[in-house]
């Protein structure tokens, strides 16, 4: 399909939008819809579109399967670590109030790095998910 | 009254839309079918939201469902057309090592 140049010059303008439709469900998720999830799905499906388009070889040197594996473990350990740090804060596992003096702030700040966390590891776990089943034919 | 009749008129077109991609002779009635499901979808997601009034909450959706839409399109004509999601060209499946 990299010999289709309305499909080509589409997608290179479409990715750059969902990517920026990503971080706006992720970080937005507070007021309107959205959330980790949802924008790990979109920004991954921006990934998606571009190995649809140019092959899973050229979209695994974009985003190297080594690469994928650590930021899946990266947004794991966002998530799991704001629950520890509330936990040695003297609170219970993924209790926010402690975060902050005010314990309103404390939920927006937890909320916040949990959702991120969350968007991180679905993002790179659908990556992951598309190539493994996509471009069997990659493997050496 | 008006956004009810739209989101009826919406209803009957996606309906139609449905028939012709269950009944398809071709793939490519198939493909326009799913691809003006997917539009019809956008805009009663929008219609909706109006309805509601809270539309700046479903326009969000519907943009979303826009871009979604793009990729699914572009992936099951890939499908249908390669009989693989991954490689760039057709021939390439014979040409990597």
């Amino acid at each position: 399909m990299r010999d289709n140049p309305v499909l080509r010059v589409v997608t290179k303008i479409a990715i750059p939008l969902i990517l920026l439709f990503a971080l706006y469900v992720q970080f937005h998720g507070d007021y309107g819809p959205g959330g980790g999830f949802q924008a790990g799905v979109i920004f991954a499906a921006a990934f998606i579109l571009y190995a649809l388009v140019f092959g899973t070889r050229a979209a695994r040197t974009v985003v190297p399967p080594a690469v994928l594996r650590t930021v899946t473990a990266l947004g794991l350990i966002l998530f799991a670590g704001v629950g520890t740090v509330s936990q040695l804060l003297g609170s219970q596992f993924l209790d926010y109030d402690a975060l902050a003096d005010n314990p309103l702030h404390g939920q927006h700040i937890g909320i916040f790095l949990v959702e991120l966390g969350v968007g991180i590891t679905v993002a790179a776990v659908m990556i992951t998910l598309f190539l493994a089943f996509a471009g069997r034919q990659d493997e050496p | 009254m008006t956004l009810n009749i739209a989101v009826l008129a919406l209803l009957a077109t996606m309906g139609l839309a449905l028939i012709r991609a269950v009944k398809g002779p071709t793939v490519y009635d198939r493909i326009l079918a799913s691809n003006a499901f997917s539009t019809k979808t956008v805009l009663l997601i929008s219609v909706l939201g109006f309805v509601t009034g809270e539309a700046e909450l479903y326009l969000d959706i519907a943009l979303m469902y826009a871009l979604i839409g793009f990729i699914s399109t572009v992936a099951v004509l890939k499908v249908s057309e390669f009989g693989d999601l991954g490689q760039p060209r057709p021939d390439s499946l014979e040409e990597s090592p």
